[in-house]
């Protein structure tokens, strides 16, 4: 695999936190959030990777989204 | 990393008294380990990697193609095997890859830190690196 | 209410050191309102406004300019007035934050021709020739359109801990209560509705917003710190007394000049700078 820029790296971490948070998730509900995780990061696939603001932007807006859906009073998603 | 070196000489030099609480006693204060284990920490150097904490190169390996079989997005899995690389061989995307690390996380109950799992791209990295933890079980 | 807020804009242009009592209540003799209710025979006053549009379901368009074309005499005289009329009539989907249309919510903040200010307070020009020219706040991260993201200015309001903190009971145990003069020193501070106008103009605070508060943040601290009631002065003074909360603020005075409330945070962050020397 050709290296990864800063950027990229910066959209795996953010994917492995959202997976790590997965794990607090109630047992059940993991598989929909996994499968929306994933959804959501996919949407975005056809980004060029040069085009540096749109990534950072959605960069910004993953994390705020993950720090909603983080919250304990969010148990499941469908 | 010294300290993971102290938990393996400690290993090498008692590996029956392992679960009783003199590891913790010790691991409080590492400075007089240093100096009471010194010996063996010397003689260590040899046996670098293969810890003798239970794990072997072979169980490694058979556990992550275990792990590997039973991700659903593996494109090819007669292509599994000890030096399978994740995108070239197996058809894994960055993010596959990232999950499946997770998954050896926690099937080895550790955690990989972000610089160290982008590094991750194969099958013989990934048991490269289990093996250098000595926390992994 | 609506024109007692226009005349004060209007002077605010020419805005003197020491606006006289009488120019402030002088919203009786307004001119008419012949911008309101123009006679139908009247020939149309175009105007044509360009509007910053975003939007963040295709991030990947670059954001652009659009130009939007209304007859005066068919809108109210406010920015605020045009922009829901653009919305209601020319294009549903533009996006804007608007509530009190009376310059007490602070949600239509805006940059409209290179100022800060609320849309709902800010005339539009009359001057039908030129175009005018509206921006979301400068230097926020965009939402869509219009709408900036505040979250970091609300963040730092939370951290100065905006409300009063008191241990002892008052002796009676009514009420905490103080006596008319210091309720005056609240004065200019309490009007403040945290519309963002005055951080986001401020240089200062563009390079250095994570750590440097702002304007309205240092505002609101001294309200807190003025405040005869609260028993934590000594406390908020140790949480801003660094190199950076306060001291950033290198009196440059965007934040006094376009504060649309007319209030002024450079004197008060001259006051915490004061508050924190006399230690």
């Amino acid at each position: 695999m050709a290296r990864l820029s800063g950027l990229q790296r910066e959209v795996l971490s953010l994917y492995r936190q959202c997976l790590r948070h997965i794990r607090q998730k109630p047992e059940e509900s993991r598989g929909n959030f996994k499968r929306f995780a994933r959804a959501e990061f996919q949407k975005n696939l056809s980004v060029s990777k040069k085009d540096f603001s749109t990534i950072e932007y959605l960069l910004r807006r993953g994390r705020r989204q993950l720090e909603t859906y983080a919250s304990p009073g969010i148990r499941s998603i469908h | 990393m010294f300290r993971s070196a102290i938990v393996r000489s400690l290993r090498a030099s008692a590996p029956r008294v392992i679960k009783t609480p003199a590891p913790f006693q010790i691991r409080s204060s590492p400075v007089a380990v240093r100096k009471q284990f010194a010996p063996c920490f010397a003689a260590q150097g040899v046996r670098f990697y293969s810890a003798p904490a239970g794990l072997n190169k072979t169980e490694v390996e058979g556990r992550i193609i275990n792990l590997l079989k039973n991700f659903d997005k593996v494109s090819d899995a007669s292509k599994l095997n000890g030096t399978s690389h994740f995108a070239n061989d197996l058809g894994l995307d960055s993010l596959d890859t990232v999950e499946v690390v997770m998954a050896i996380e926690e099937e080895f109950s550790i955690e990989i830190p972000d610089k160290e799992a982008d590094q991750i791209h194969s099958v013989e990295k990934a048991v490269e690196y289990i093996l250098a933890q000595p926390d992994a079980h | 209410m609506a024109s007692l807020r226009s005349t004060s804009r209007l002077f605010a242009a020419s805005r003197p050191l020491f606006r006289p009592a009488s120019f402030a209540r002088s919203y009786a003799t307004v001119e008419g309102t012949k911008n309101v209710e123009p006679s139908p025979s009247e020939k149309p006053n175009f105007k044509t406004f360009k509007v910053y549009r975003w939007n963040p379901d295709t991030p990947a368009e670059k954001p652009t300019m659009q130009s939007y074309q209304l007859d005066l005499n068919k809108t109210g005289p406010m920015m605020l007035d045009a922009l829901i009329r653009i919305k209601n009539e020319l294009d549903p989907t533009l996006t804007f934050r608007r509530s009190c249309r009376e310059g007490i919510c602070g949600s239509c903040a805006m940059n409209i021709d290179g100022v800060n200010t609320l849309a709902c307070l800010c005339r539009i020009p009359t001057d039908g020739a030129k175009e005018s020219r509206i921006y979301p706040l400068p230097h926020t991260y965009v939402v869509k359109d219009l709408v900036p993201d505040l979250t970091l200015f609300y963040k730092q309001y939370k951290s100065i801990k905006p409300y009063l903190q008191r241990d002892t009971p008052t002796e009676d145990g009514l009420e905490f209560r103080q006596s008319p003069e210091d309720r005056r020193k609240l004065d200019g501070l309490y009007e403040c509705i945290l519309c963002a106008c005055c951080s986001t103009s401020c240089p200062s605070y563009w390079w250095n917003s994570e750590e440097y508060l702002g304007p309205a943040i240092l505002l609101q601290s001294y309200r807190w710190l003025a405040d005869s009631r609260d028993e934590r002065t000594a406390e908020r003074k140790t949480a801003l007394d660094n190199s950076m909360s306060v001291y950033r603020c290198h009196t440059i005075l965007n934040c006094t000049r376009t504060c649309p409330k007319g209030l002024n945070p450079g004197k008060a962050i001259a006051e915490i700078k004061k508050m924190l020397a006399s230690n």
